[in-house]
């Protein structure tokens, strides 16, 4: 009899395990469904697409195995080699690109925090003031920017007043200055993501790290330097390579002071908005989907660097 | 020392999510003040130069909006005066030019990008909630590896999904639609994300095993459980859910263009809108300016009141955008 007893209460936790699974199954089917056809497959899609000769009316054409990859490494317009910045590459504008505003917001961000977080009085206004420009759209942002510093804008009306005589350089309009003016709206622009980042980690800084230096005498200065800035070194690590990231996807802006055609000369073309115009423009869906499989693997290698220094935490176990 | 390392190599993002949970931040960092001989005058200094970078950052970020919205205000002769900063008869001229544009119809692109933002919103809300809470909480077989495949989202990045999204929403499966320049497309990919549903589950990780529980001792099903007990405690994280996902839609232009695109000028969300009349009205600098604060406004509103969210929200899912 307590052999019965026992083997019904297995059955029942048995179903209850087996109920609790189907729930469980039915609260992801959904998301996962949407994740596995527009995120997962579309990843294997895009490598199939990339092996094929595949044009907008005619479809697809024929497997070209890796001609397509060999046409990138070959097309002057993505890259060329040796590298030249201000050359109208895609490929280069962006590293290019990447390589001024990585640092330009990186501290500015940490500036801003640290400012912020230095027991000042109104904290979160100021924390929500300098977020502010991180909230609005590319596109209203961008066009303030082509605003202020068109030829007879308010950046150039200051520097008109301080240099004394007419100024009137078109900041966009000129090809050597169009792709520095978007380093300098994005780095105003994303600083406020990079704060939020900085402030989260040096709240995890101990107090007594600060009274410590505070009792050895240190200076605000030295403190910074000295303290603050080395006990940063993860959250240095992980704000590098999410700005690295996002500067490598450049494509709002550059779209939209050229209105698509990454110009004046060729200085506003990004690597995504070189796929874009290949893709949307050109029906050239191979030859895309061959740029796409470039970037992701540009931009994997770094984000598994991300992941690697700090996937653990990341996953949450 | 060996907890100060670790406490050191906790990226953003965790402190983030304590801080949702915990309703404030987790100030553990902020600057002490002692009381230790010749402390103040540092701190006197430290707060003169503290102020003063402020008043100049402050400034930086807060002049080109105050321009925006002075210009916005302005006839077009007086906006190309350069120092001129208050407008002589400050009028909405420039608003009204934008909303009864026939070429243009922004009132059109304000209901299409609401009804977007809302919708996506709201379905968003309901399905990372769901899959949040399965993950955090439901076992069930191969939990951890279908997890492990939504986190794999993550790394893929919208460049390389452009053309297979765009070729399969051309010819869809099974049903052949075309459904590039439809909204059920672009509902249809931006439904769920990855970072959002990370965020839920990480939220339901947090709360105490206890309050469920209790529930299911009082013969609570799975679902009611989830709708009745859970749902409620994990209100600030679907504030931010919910917050992200509208701002997200409401801000994004790059898949509105691929989907969307300018083909049909119906169509067209606030932000695909403000770019072709830049493109087209390029030197109307007070329409230009009115229609940048619109396609702010709606964004600005809900910061404003649910700040807390937003912030922990975003540090905790990682850049977005």
């Amino acid at each position: 009899m307590a052999v019965a007893a026992r083997s019904k209460r297995l059955e029942s936790v048995g179903g209850e395990r087996l109920r609790e699974a189907l729930v469980g199954y039915a609260f992801v089917l959904i998301p996962m469904a949407i994740f596995g056809m527009f995120f997962l497959y579309p990843m294997v899609y895009a490598f199939y697409v990339s092996a094929h000769d595949w044009g907008g009316l005619e479809g697809k054409l024929g497997y070209v195995g890796l001609d397509n990859f060999r046409d990138v490494w070959n097309d002057e317009q993505f890259w060329i080699w040796p590298p030249e910045f201000h050359s109208g590459t895609a490929l280069w504008n962006t590293f290019y690109y990447a390589l001024l505003v990585v640092p330009l917001q990186m501290a500015l961000g940490l500036t801003v925090a640290v400012v912020v977080n230095s027991g000042i009085r109104g904290r979160g206004f100021f924390r929500s003031a300098f977020y502010f420009p991180a909230l609005t759209s590319s596109a209203a942002i961008t066009a303030i920017a082509i605003y202020l510093l068109n030829a007879n804008g308010l950046l150039n009306a200051g520097i008109s007043k301080i240099v004394g005589r007419d100024f009137t350089h078109p900041w966009f309009g000129d090809s050597s200055t169009a792709l520095e003016s978007i380093v300098a709206l994005n780095a105003w622009t994303t600083s406020g993501t990079m704060m939020l980042f900085y402030l989260a980690a040096l709240q995890s800084i101990p107090t007594d790290v600060y009274e410590a230096a505070a009792i050895d005498g240190a200076g605000i200065w030295r403190t910074f330097w000295k303290v603050t800035f080395p006990l940063l070194k993860p959250a240095h690590f992980f704000v590098a390579v999410v700005s690295i990231i996002g500067a490598l996807k450049l494509f709002d802006q550059a779209w939209i002071v050229s209105s698509g055609s990454g110009g004046p000369a060729g200085s506003t073309m990004t690597a995504v908005l070189y796929l874009y115009r290949v893709t949307i423009s050109e029906f050239n869906y191979g030859y895309g989907a061959a740029i796409g499989v470039v970037l992701f693997l540009i931009i994997f290698t770094l984000t598994l660097i991300q992941r690697l220094l700090f996937g653990k935490a990341e996953i949450g176990y | 020392m060996a907890t100060r390392d670790r406490e050191e190599a906790a990226p953003p993002y965790v402190a983030a999510v304590e801080e949702l949970a915990a309703g404030e931040p987790v100030a553990v960092g902020a600057p002490a003040t002692l009381d230790i001989p010749g402390r103040a005058r540092t701190d006197r200094i430290g707060k003169v130069v503290a102020y003063a970078i402020l008043l100049a950052l402050a400034l930086l970020y807060f002049v080109p909006f105050f321009w925006t919205v002075m210009t916005s205000l302005k006839t077009e002769a007086e906006a190309l005066q350069g120092f001129k900063l208050f407008p002589e008869n400050p009028s909405l001229h420039a608003y009204r030019e934008v909303l009864t544009r026939d070429d243009l119809p922004f009132p059109i692109f304000f209901r299409n990008s609401l009804f977007l933002a809302g919708t996506i919103t709201v379905v968003e809300v309901i399905f990372c909630s769901l899959g949040g809470y399965a993950f955090a909480r439901l076992r069930f077989p191969g939990r951890e590896v279908l997890f492990m495949l939504v986190l794999a989202t993550l790394m893929i990045p919208d460049q390389l999904r452009l053309v297979p999204v765009y070729l399969l929403l051309t010819d869809f499966p099974l049903t052949s639609w075309n459904l590039t320049q439809t909204f059920r497309g672009y509902i249809l990919i931006n439904v769920v994300t990855a970072a959002n549903l990370f965020l839920m589950r990480q939220y339901f990780l947090t709360i105490p095993k206890d309050y469920e529980e209790a529930a299911r001792l009082d013969g609570a099903g799975y679902f009611k459980t989830y709708w009745r007990v859970m749902l409620p405690l994990a209100t600030p994280a679907l504030a931010a859910v919910a917050i992200l996902s509208f701002q997200g839609i409401w801000n994004d232009f790059f898949w509105a263009l691929i989907i969307l695109g300018f083909g049909d000028s119906q169509k067209l969300t606030v932000q695909l809108g403000l770019a072709q009349f830049v493109t087209q009205y390029g030197g109307n600098w007070p329409a230009m300016m009115a229609a940048a604060t619109m396609a702010i406004l709606p964004v600005v509103i809900v910061y404003v009141f649910f700040q807390r969210y937003f912030v922990a929200g975003i540090t905790a899912a990682g850049v977005k955008g």
